[in-house]
């Protein structure tokens, strides 16, 4: 196998927080591989850096150590040019949905698309359409259930093509038949639109929608 | 651009979306602002406004120089009381007969009238004119007009020399002798509601209001010379505050005011001087009130700054949305700079509109000062505004794009 068949690949990714004896070393010498076009779900107990990894694989936060190899090209470790990355290529959902308070769902996608510098086309409308949600467009995050919150979320997460979507417990805060109904979404969009999806979640029935599932222990993936 | 989503209409605009999401946090930044540039455009104007309306006055007068005791440096301008012998006004006659056309005494005094403070001129009958843009009245007549009640205190005083003359307040109000009598100006008549044959007291004696003069002469209060001199100087006739010197036409008046200098040894100066002596001695009052409005903008401003600053800390997960979609440091600076400048542009707004109503109140509950608003100040205003928007929202604009977005976004 190539490197091309890869979005994804990071080697040896080491993550500490903070200094001396509160040290904590949350990834200790990682190794993710994620192929183009994968569903993939990390899962692992609360507090072993699943998160932790998200941020790092999402050049969110730097690594200490390590090499993360995004689409092709090695992630240089400056902000600037993790950011640039982040911009074109990544899609995050979190937990807690992080929408905008003050937008509507339009505004939430399209202040999305204009940090990226993109204009809103097509796709954002028939991404509402769907996810089953053109009827919120132009509510406020408070003004909807939390089941559209998330697929407000998932519009914004999907809307600029990125070329992996960043999932963090995405479900955490989901009654089973709002999380049911998103995993149909992402397993409809992997399939689809070939998205590449790394899926944090433990919830092991999640897990078993994906195509492939890993597990996290003592800040290394355990297959 | 057109928007996301065209129907809806609205292009998305975060700072707008911010500041109508706190309105009463945004309306008090605003206000804050408002205050603080309706301070500086009006105070200013107040200053600048009452000292061009003094020095107007004084440009009116019908002379080119004015004569000072000497020694008395720019000081002289504000002076007042006996304090020039009225003998150099013979002096000037007969020896300058050539360049000088006319030479008017006037005897400056302050008095309280219309509950504020007024430098009346005690001013001949005869000269009345010179002061008063040809002495056209709008109302009633001048004070003692044939000078009788001067002739009868001439006489009275010359009658047994030595001995102190001390008419009661009776004797000078007799009638027929026209008792004691003063013209005021259509303004302070208006701001004291004044009317014709009202008796005020002035500097503790009665007057009576004979004649009401168009607003723009040059004092707002005229006395005759002679009982100012008499009442304010002991009883003393022989001395006044200034004179103004008319010239012959032609005549250069800083050459004449040289000649005359050279003869008398008092202080000659051009009235053309004034308005700049005035200000010499005067302009650290602007000094002062650029500094207090200085002070009251800079409040403003550390108020807006503390605000932004309060907006950033609260909107943390917000600014690491917008840094997770990959925003650059200058999006999120432009996010909070706008949001600031839209704040400062609204209250320099405000205040310039809070500025003109302010002068309203001002000339109407107090008709003797006298406000201008210049576009100048109101530029200096919104300079000011613009300078003090961005500089407040640099501090809270650089902590947004410190903002750790791992740390934000992932609190439960
Ligand atoms: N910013 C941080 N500072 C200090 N410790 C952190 C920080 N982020 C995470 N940690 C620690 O790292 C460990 C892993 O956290 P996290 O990645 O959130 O775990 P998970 O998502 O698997 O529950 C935890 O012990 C957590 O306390
Ligand atoms: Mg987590």
């Amino acid at each position: 196998m190539t490197g091309d068949d890869y979005i994804l690949q990071a080697d040896r990714l080491h993550k500490s927080f903070g200094r001396r004896a509160a040290r904590v070393h949350v990834l200790r010498g990682l190794d993710l591989s994620v192929r183009r076009g994968e569903f993939l779900a990390v899962m692992g107990p609360s507090g072993c850096g699943k998160s932790t990894l998200l941020h790092v694989i999402g050049l969110m936060t730097p690594c200490d150590a390590g090499r993360i190899v995004m689409n092709g090209s090695p992630v240089a470790p400056s902000e600037n040019a993790r950011n640039a990355i982040r911009r074109t290529q990544i899609g995050f959902i979190f937990q807690r949905f992080n929408l905008l308070g003050v937008l509507s769902a339009a505004h939430n996608v399209e202040v999305s698309l204009k940090v990226r510098g993109l204009r809103a086309d097509g796709r954002a409308r028939e991404l509402f359409e769907a996810m089953g949600i053109s009827h919120v467009m132009h509510r406020r995050p408070g003004q909807m259930s939390i089941g559209e919150q998330q697929r407000v979320a998932v519009v914004r997460a999907l809307a600029h093509r990125p070329a992996i979507v960043l999932a963090d417990e995405p479900t955490g805060n989901l009654d089973s038949d709002n999380a049911d109904a998103l995993l149909d979404l992402f397993r409809k969009i992997n399939l689809r639109e070939n998205q590449t999806i790394v899926m944090i979640t433990h919830s092991a029935e999640a897990a078993g929608r994906a195509d492939r599932v890993v597990h996290m222990k003592d800040g290394r993936i355990i297959d | 651009m057109p928007g996301l989503f065209r129907e809806y209409g609205k292009m998305v605009y975060l700072p707008l979306a911010n500041i109508l999401q706190h309105k009463l946090r945004s309306a008090l930044s605003v206000f804050g602002i408002a205050i603080g540039i309706c301070m500086l455009v009006t105070l200013s104007g107040l200053s600048r406004g009452s000292f061009n309306e003094v020095a107007d006055r004084w440009e009116s007068v019908d002379a080119d120089l004015i004569v000072y005791p000497r020694g008395l440096g720019d000081g002289a301008i504000t002076s007042s009381g006996a304090i020039l012998s009225d003998r150099y006004a013979g002096m000037i006659r007969a020896e300058h007969a050539k360049i000088v056309q006319r030479v008017v005494p006037v005897f400056l005094y302050p008095v309280r009238l219309g509950g504020q403070d007024q430098l009346a001129s005690g001013v001949d009958p005869a000269d009345f004119d010179a002061l008063t843009a040809g002495g056209r009245l709008a109302e009633g007549r001048l004070f003692d007009p044939h000078g009788k009640f001067a002739a009868w205190l001439e006489n009275e005083l010359s009658k047994d020399s030595g001995k102190i003359f001390d008419p009661s307040q009776e004797q000078l109000a007799k009638p027929g002798r026209s008792g004691l009598e003063l013209v005021i100006d259509s303004r302070l008549a208006r701001a004291g509601k004044y009317r014709l044959n009202d008796t005020v007291t002035v500097a503790g004696h009665k007057w009576k209001i004979v004649g009401i003069v168009p607003t723009g002469a040059m004092s707002r209060v005229f006395l005759p010379r002679r009982a100012a001199q008499f009442l304010f100087d002991d009883g003393n006739i022989a001395r006044s505050t200034l004179l103004f010197v008319k010239l012959r036409d032609g005549v250069a008046p800083s050459d004449a005011a040289a000649d005359i200098k050279a003869t008398i040894r008092q202080e000659v100066v051009p009235l053309e001087h004034y308005r700049q002596m005035l200000m010499s001695k005067i302009g650290v009052m602007f000094t002062y009130v650029d500094i207090v409005n200085a002070i009251a903008l800079v409040i403003a401003f550390l108020f807006i700054m503390t605000t932004l600053y309060m907006t950033v800390l609260q909107r943390t997960r917000e600014i690491a949305i917008l840094r997770s979609c990959g925003a650059s440091n200058e999006f999120i600076l432009r996010q909070v700079l706008q949001e600031s400048a839209i704040l400062a542009a609204l209250g320099a707004a405000g205040g310039v509109g809070m500025s003109f109503a302010a002068t309203w109140a001002i000339e109407t509950f107090k008709p003797l000062l006298t406000v201008t608003i210049t576009w100048e100040w109101i530029a200096i205003a919104l300079g000011a505004a613009a300078t003090g928007s961005i500089l407040s929202g640099l501090y809270p604009a650089w902590r947004a794009t410190r903002v750790d977005m791992a740390e934000a976004l992932s609190l439960e």
